[in-house]
């Protein structure tokens, strides 16, 4: 039997200081220099970036999405919203399209199992088969996935793109389609609360190598610094 | 930033992020009476307005839509949004 290995496109200056393997990836759950304690927002002033591209993401298509429930969780209806329900992650990105993210959230829980209820809201005698007539597409491979949080998250980020993440029209979280570091993002905002301030973003894989080093610039005056795993879940968790 | 444009999918964005595609030259020509002479024109004629032209974009760097708008091309400003938006 084969064993085949996962690599993330993204890698920081580093050095991990405990890794676990999932899913064939190499997850750092812990670096070194990161510090003991966990996330605390109330007395954190640190910021922190930690590479998520081992997370299982879906796009998900279909002519009527209201009838779709991925993870029995309901998809939004509003474009560019999102909503966050236990570890799921469910974006609108277009009338057709929405992309779905696992995320790693509870201490003691991985990414969550694949598995897809398909439920509709018509009536019980329509014709309509969500099945049939939507697509699900794995995009865990082809894309690198990061996520930026602390106190100067914002400040970082508008170093970086100029896509206004405190717009108080738009209510967290919300998705926003558009550049950082020139390119073509999905900007996921999930907090804007003061240190508990954070954003997951993903862009094409090619690009991770340099968008990591674009951030890290950017945050060198927030003392940005990279995380393990484990810290982004007591940073999630705290939402 | 000079110019915005206002995606019907992403909202009002810096126009950098957006690629040109060309003026709106209304359906296609039908096949049936269609001559290299007309098919030449739809392709390569433009109007060139000096004022407000609709104008075909697309959304390169966020959400990949194509749309068109209004568009004042001496004041370089968008002045109708998308018929999607509506």
């Amino acid at each position: 039997m084969v064993e085949i290995k996962r690599y993330s496109p993204v890698s920081f200056k580093a050095s991990p200081k405990r890794t676990e393997i999932r899913d064939n990836f190499t997850v750092v759950l812990e670096y070194e220099g990161e510090g003991q304690q966990p996330f605390d927002p109330s007395n954190s002033k640190d910021n922190y970036i930690v590479d998520l591209s081992h997370i299982t993401r879906f796009d998900v298509q279909s002519s009527n999405l209201d009838d779709i429930t991925p993870f029995g969780i309901k998809i939004p209806q509003g474009l560019c919203e999102s909503y966050l329900q236990d570890s799921v992650l469910i974006n609108r990105m277009n009338r057709v399209q929405a992309s779905i993210f696992c995320l790693p959230v509870k201490k003691d829980e991985s990414s969550k199992e694949c598995q897809f209820d398909f439920q509709c809201s018509c009536d019980s005698d329509c014709k309509c088969d969500p099945k049939k007539s939507s697509a699900y597409t794995e995009t865990t491979e082809v894309g690198m996935c990061m996520a930026i949080f602390g106190k100067n998250t914002f400040s970082i980020t508008e170093k970086l793109t100029s896509l206004d993440f405190l717009d108080p029209v738009k209510k967290t979280p919300f998705l926003y389609q558009g550049p950082m570091s020139h390119i073509p993002c999905q900007i996921i905002t999930l907090s804007r609360d003061g240190a508990k301030s954070g954003i997951i973003f993903t862009a094409s894989r090619g690009y991770g190598k340099d968008m990591t080093h674009a951030i890290m610039d950017a945050g060198a005056e927030f003392g940005l610094k990279p995380a393990g795993e484990d810290r982004f879940k007591s940073w999630a968790g705290s939402l | 930033m000079s110019l915005t444009i206002t995606c019907p999918v992403c909202g009002k964005r810096d126009g950098y992020e957006f690629r040109f595609g060309g003026e709106d030259k209304g359906p296609r020509p039908e096949e049936d009476s269609l001559t290299p002479q007309t098919w030449c024109e739809y392709v390569h004629l433009n109007k060139s307005v000096a004022g407000v032209q609709k104008e075909w974009w697309v959304h390169k760097d966020g959400c990949g839509s194509w749309f068109t708008i209004y568009r004042n091309t001496v004041m370089n400003v968008e002045v109708q949004e998308s018929e999607a938006c509506r």
